[in-house]
């Protein structure tokens, strides 16, 4: 377990402090993976709260807490002749006492996977209420925590994002502590462990590298998707704009090329190259699959393997390179990589049906990005044609409801959590017939959990 | 260079031949000849790819529609593979130094000495 203050200073009598962001910066300093943030008020007049952080909203919870219990009421606390041992100072405070009464004096958030389990719209508030003054939330982490080799890639992340200049920096900054699974530098560790020339703090350098270079994809990506957020925080091109956004990803594109070479083994150089291009070349496919929506499996496949799985294999197989790993043992990586990688990508396709993945529901579909569920189910004999009928037009709010009905009713989703699942296994078996020097275990169990993303 | 890496080099990359990228091309090659000759054409493609690229993405400019931003980063990707196929270490670092510094000032607004001046500058971090 892990403790700590959040401390701010409000500046009014009522006041919604957002502590979200904060408290996510904790998860990534502390390195809770999976687990709870106990929050609680160390106050009589500071309130707990989970709510939508919308101005006007937040001025009705202000109104609210008025009516219920207003300033003005005349409250037997606030009559410091029949109290006794009135401290110097004592405000006239009965009402916040009794608004306090109304919110909660501590709450419980879920983490998963280094993420706080929040919906969309759900922000976490301190709520002064006999404000302004200098205040205390306690907090307690309590779960499973990274381990060394996590924390190695953290640190390195860090270090890197230092020495960059800051309108670069800080927009990345903001993507790598919102979280992510971090799978693929965790593969480059583990698979960097397994020859002879096991180094972790070279290994923590590529890893990062690898993670640096998936986030700049995914910076360009949310433009091209016109994702509005991502990790739950706005996407660079969102919040700073297209042109800042192209920036950001072209610089962490060259730095963390530049990393890779720098490791000085030409062999992971030239994967992670050939990785990078394969994942350009299969975007510009996707896009263009977007004109025949949704498009069909062999081309859903051929995609995924460019676009997620290259990534995968290149993290597992430039691991492998790097610690001299024999031959045999390199080739089964990267086919395990990729058959993992491919898995994954369709278990992130099923999150888009899932009302408690902490994502909106259909938002692949609204984006019109490929979908292995969305395909199986507009070829379905029952609901196939409407399903098709919907998707070639414009899909409102009404349009996306039904399709995710739809495709939750065509059996779709568990067809293609049976086909992810076997795909993990035929991954499983790549590392059978080769040495894993202990490691079999871990990465079996690695592999497993990613594609259990909505349990 | 040969009609068949010219062929394999330029897959989905066709049309940019005749839309400068052979222009930048030749410029380049002017800049590579201190290296293998087998070698030297590969380079000058890389620097013109990468080149081309993000002037495609409009680095620094106006930020180029999707489907434009994509062929760019494409560019970017097959130069930067290229490179780490054919160029010394020295040469790889250099231009993604290079990059580093042109998507740096774009970030930030301000200017940088031209892509091109950086990239031959970076060829030349062996000489």
């Amino acid at each position: 377990m892990k403790t700590g203050r959040l401390e701010f200073t409000t500046s009014g009598p009522t006041e919604f402090v957002d502590l979200t962001d904060r408290i996510r910066d904790s998860l990534v300093r502390d390195g809770l993976r999976n687990g709870r943030v106990h929050l609680q008020s160390l106050h009589t007049t500071v309130g707990l709260a989970v709510n939508e952080n919308e101005p006007l909203l937040l001025r009705d919870f202000a109104a609210m807490l008025e009516r219920l219990a207003p300033a003005r009421a005349g409250y037997e606390h606030d009559d410091f002749s029949r109290r006794f041992d009135v401290p110097l100072g004592e405000p006239v405070n009965g009402h916040a006492h009794c608004r306090q009464l109304l919110l909660s004096g501590s709450i419980t958030l879920l983490v998963e996977e280094g993420e706080l389990v929040l919906g969309r719209w759900q922000s976490v508030f301190a709520v002064e209420l006999d404000g302004p003054r200098p205040r205390e939330v306690a907090m307690q982490l309590d779960g499973e925590f990274a381990r060394l080799q996590d924390s190695l890639v953290e640190a390195e992340l860090a270090r890197q994002l230092l020495t960059d200049p800051e309108p670069v920096a800080e927009p990345m900054r903001r993507l790598v502590e919102a979280g992510g699974k971090r799978l693929r530098p965790r593969l480059v560790q583990l698979t960097a462990a397994l020859g002879p020339n096991d180094n972790p703090l070279r290994a923590a350098e590529l890893a990062a590298a690898v993670e640096l270079l998936h986030n700049a994809t995914l910076i360009h990506d949310d433009y091209v998707d016109e994702s509005t957020h991502r990790r739950g925080r706005p996407t660079v091109a969102a919040a700073e704009g297209p042109e800042r956004a192209i920036a950001v990803g072209d610089y962490y594109f060259a730095k963390a090329t530049r990393l890779v070479a720098e490791i000085g083994n030409p062999a992971v150089t030239s994967v992670i190259a050939d990785a990078l291009e394969a994942i350009c070349a299969s975007q510009i496919d996707d896009v263009a699959l977007r004109g025949s929506y949704p498009g069909d499996r062999e081309s859903y496949m051929r995609v995924v393997r460019g676009k997620t799985a290259s990534l995968f294999s290149a993290a597992c197989e430039s691991g492998a390179l790097l610690s001299d790993a024999s031959p045999d043992v390199v080739g089964a990586l990267r086919r395990f990589g990729d058959l993992l990688g491919t898995a994954f990508q369709m278990a992130d396709d099923m999150v888009d049906y899932s009302p408690t993945s902490g994502k909106p529901v259909g938002l692949d579909i609204r984006q019109r990005v490929l979908s292995l569920p969305l395909i199986y189910a507009a070829d379905d004999r029952v609901v196939g044609p409407e399903v098709r009928r919907l998707l070639a037009g414009a899909l409102g709010d009404q349009e996306v409801g039904r399709v995710t009905e739809l495709v939750t009713a065509s059996g779709a989703l568990p067809r293609v959590r049976r086909e992810a699942e076997a795909l993990v296994e035929e991954a499983v078996r790549e590392l059978e017939a080769v040495e894993l020097d202990g490691l079999r275990p871990t990465l079996i169990g690695l592999a497993r959990s990613a594609v259990d993303r909505d349990s | 260079m040969s009609v068949q890496l010219l062929d394999h080099e330029l897959d989905r990359l066709e049309s940019l031949w005749s839309d400068g990228l052979s222009d930048a091309y030749r410029v380049y090659l002017e800049s590579v000849k201190q290296f293998d000759p087998e070698v030297r054409p590969r380079l000058a493609l890389a620097a013109a790819l990468i080149e081309v690229g993000t002037r495609l993405q409009g680095l620094g400019t106006r930020a180029a529609p999707p489907t434009t931003l994509l062929m760019g980063d494409l560019c970017l990707a097959r130069g930067s593979r290229l490179l780490a196929d054919h160029a010394p270490l020295a040469v790889q670092v250099a231009f993604a130094r290079a990059i580093e510094t042109v998507s740096a000032a774009a970030a930030s607004q301000h200017s940088a000495p031209p892509t091109r001046v950086l990239l031959q500058q970076a060829l030349g971090a062996v000489r």
